[in-house]
């Protein structure tokens, strides 16, 4: 256990949490509907007395904080449309949160999230899910998870998946998909059929092929495409070096669907994984 | 195509020959003046002879003077001399002989003659053999049209006889194609549209130029206004597009209601369509960019000026940075939802923008990793 780990609820750093119950007021005085608690030292909800009763707040934001546990009430506000819980100390979330009515961006970037809870994928309109540095891989993620059909940006980088389940074509609206510096090893070629996508990041990871259907992918002005840090077959390597949109029309051609299909038979081998992952903070218990 | 007259034995006559192939037939055939019927011969036969005649029928002797049928040969008493299924004399001396028997004209019939498939009767003379019955040829036609086939031929189409025309037509229908209104046949291209039918383009000239058509030709109310077009012209599309009427951009036809002028270009109104969704404006605001016209959604979509945070249309200034546009109101770092304007620096994580304060909250590792891959993206 670290130093950090020990102050819980029950010892806050008290003039922190004043702070804290200081915007409380405010915002309750001003009726502020969106609630700033970015770095106040809060440990725990218990410091935020009546936050839960705030009825009409729509944003809250409580990023850089030390936060281990999210209450199911946080669900009753149920006007929140943004709720920023990024860099805490958050394990695990409650189930409730996926029943917010309102809620459009959740970012959850920077905790300690091993797995989501089962039905994690209900939320009804969320648009924007931030995961970037957690502990996540493909077998944590809830089973519905690529429910979130209203997704428009997911953002999973820095966490631990090998493989990306070729459900994501449900995630018709994605707009945004970064998996950068996971461990994976291969793509679904489902991925070609998110046709709204317009940033795909993919570097640092274990890739060494691409599903020609990749190249179905529009290449626009407004399109980035990240390949970087992955162990590519050289015949890969060498369109990258030309740029991107040439790699594109690469895996839209014959020669790729047949190199792929016999790459497909005699498989390059694995790389091992290029990020000491034991160093990240999320990994602290 | 299947002939007329088949030899197929017709299935509810039993041990008939094809007709046209019976003893009869040829017998009925060859007395012309008999109308192709048999009639009896009544003889008297001389005494010195009549003790060694015997009745075909009977096997008895004949009484001198006795009236004695003689059939080709064959002799009869009067009595004896009757219809092999009903046992009466034959009325008007008429019988019907087949495979040795003798028939009234009734049991002929009933026994052996076919019936039409139309009308039910009897089918003396010609018999049209065809679609597994008999017919009279008045009786076979044309499913479709009614024409007499007896004599034309005809196609066998799902279970209809029809005439090649109807056949033709109703092959087209089926594949989704027209019938020339000139010369019948299916038209495999395009079809050229003129006076309301349908023709192979060729069989036209240009009214201008006289060049043969093919299917871009057009078909010009040659009295703008007239709901009918049996005045109406056709001309090749050079010698169309010379005339000066406006032409669809998108449709490549001519425009007869309302035009609409953008892009440099005359659209119809239902064809000047979001390039995206291909809805039309119908008077709607409508985007330009680079030679497309977009509906309000989909500009933004393509063109980014939807904010990153509410999705909505940017109304006034936008920030633009790191592929994405934010609203006035939605402009700030993603970790702390601080605002922010251009002149706040910010540090670019996964194209989210991050203030300097909240990237130095980030865990020691991190920072380490993203400002290696920085130092890395310096040096290419
Ligand atoms: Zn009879
Ligand atoms: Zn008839
Ligand atoms: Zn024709
Ligand atoms: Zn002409
Ligand atoms: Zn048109
Ligand atoms: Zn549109
Ligand atoms: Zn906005
Ligand atoms: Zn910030």
């Amino acid at each position: 256990m670290s130093a950090e780990g020990q102050v819980v609820s029950c010892i806050p750093n008290t003039s922190k949490m004043s702070k804290a119950k200081k915007v409380l007021e405010e915002a309750r005085e001003i009726q502020n509907p969106e609630l700033d608690l970015a770095d106040k030292g809060i440990a725990s909800f218990e410091e935020l007395p009546g936050l839960l009763n705030m009825m009409n707040i729509t944003r809250l934001t409580l990023s850089h904080n030390k936060i281990k546990v999210v209450p199911p009430a946080l669900a009753n506000l149920t006007n929140l449309e943004i709720l920023n819980l990024a860099n805490n100390n958050i394990e695990e979330l409650p189930l409730s949160l996926s029943s917010m009515p309102k809620l459009r961006i959740l970012n959850l970037s920077i905790n300690r999230l091993y797995s989501l809870p089962r039905g994690f994928g209900a939320f009804p309109i969320l648009e924007v899910l931030d995961l970037t540095y957690n502990n996540l891989n493909e077998k944590t993620l809830s089973g519905n998870f690529f429910q979130l059909e209203t997704l428009r940006a997911l953002y999973l980088g820095d966490n631990d998946f090998e493989y990306i389940s070729d459900e994501i074509k449900n995630l018709k609206n994605l707009q945004i998909l970064v998996l950068r510096e996971n461990d994976i090893i291969e793509l679904p070629k489902e991925i070609g059929e998110l046709v709204r996508l317009r940033e795909l990041h993919l570097q640092g990871n274990r890739l060494t092929l691409l599903p020609p259907e990749i190249g179905n992918l529009e290449v626009t002005n407004k399109s980035v495409f990240k390949f970087e840090g992955n162990d590519w077959v050289t015949p890969i390597a060498d369109q990258l070096q030309l740029g991107v949109s040439h790699l594109m029309d690469f895996l839209k051609s014959e020669t790729y669907r047949i190199l792929y299909g016999r790459y497909q038979q005699n498989k390059p081998q694995v790389p091992p994984p290029c990020i000491d992952k034991a160093k990240k903070a999320s990994r602290i218990r | 195509m299947f002939p007329v007259n088949t030899q197929d034995l017709s299935p509810d006559v039993p041990n008939l020959k094809p007709f046209m192939a019976s003893d009869l037939y040829h017998r009925r055939m060859a007395n012309s003046k008999a109308g192709g019927l048999k009639y009896l011969q009544y003889g008297v036969v001389g005494s010195m002879s009549l003790n060694n005649m015997l009745c075909t029928r009977c096997c008895e002797g004949f009484e001198p003077n006795e009236k004695i049928v003689n059939s080709a040969g064959e002799l009869w008493h009067q009595e004896c001399f009757v219809c092999a299924q009903c046992f009466q004399v034959f009325k008007d001396g008429i019988f019907f002989e087949f495979e040795g028997r003798k028939y009234c004209e009734h049991d002929f019939h009933v026994l052996f003659a076919p019936c039409c498939g139309k009308c039910g009767e009897f089918v003396i003379g010609r018999v049209i053999k065809a679609m597994n019955a008999n017919w009279h040829p008045g009786c076979f036609r044309c499913e479709n049209c009614h024409t007499e086939l007896a004599d034309l031929g005809f196609i066998k189409n799902g279970g209809r006889a029809l005439c090649h025309e109807c056949n033709a037509k109703l092959k087209a229908e089926g594949l989704g194609k027209y019938v020339c209104y000139k010369c019948h046949g299916i038209i495999d291209d395009q079809p050229l549209k003129f006076r309301g039918e349908v023709y192979h383009p060729y069989h036209f000239n240009c009214t201008q130029c006289g060049i043969e058509l093919d299917e871009n030709a057009r078909e010009v109310r040659s009295r703008p206004g007239f709901a009918a077009n049996d005045m109406n012209e056709l001309y090749c599309l050079r010698c169309h597009d010379k005339m000066g009427i406006p032409i669809c951009g998108a449709c490549r036809r001519p425009i007869e209601e309302r035009v609409v002028t953008a892009l440099g270009k005359h659209w119809h109104v239902e064809h000047f369509v979001c390039a995206k969704c291909e809805k039309p404006f119908f008077g709607h605001r409508h985007y330009e960019k680079k030679g497309l016209a977009y509906c309000e959604i989909h500009y933004h979509q393509l063109f980014g000026n939807l904010c990153f945070v509410c999705n909505q249309v940017i109304a006034g200034d936008a920030f633009t940075s790191l592929n994405k546009a934010w609203c006035h109101h939605h402009f700030a770092c993603s970790m702390c939802d601080q605002k922010m304007n251009q002149k706040t620096k910010f540090y670019e994580f996964d194209l989210k923008p991050v203030c300097k304060k909240c990237y130095e909250k980030f865990p020691n590792e991190l920072r380490r990793r993203l400002g290696k891959q920085h130092a890395a993206q310096q040096r290419t």
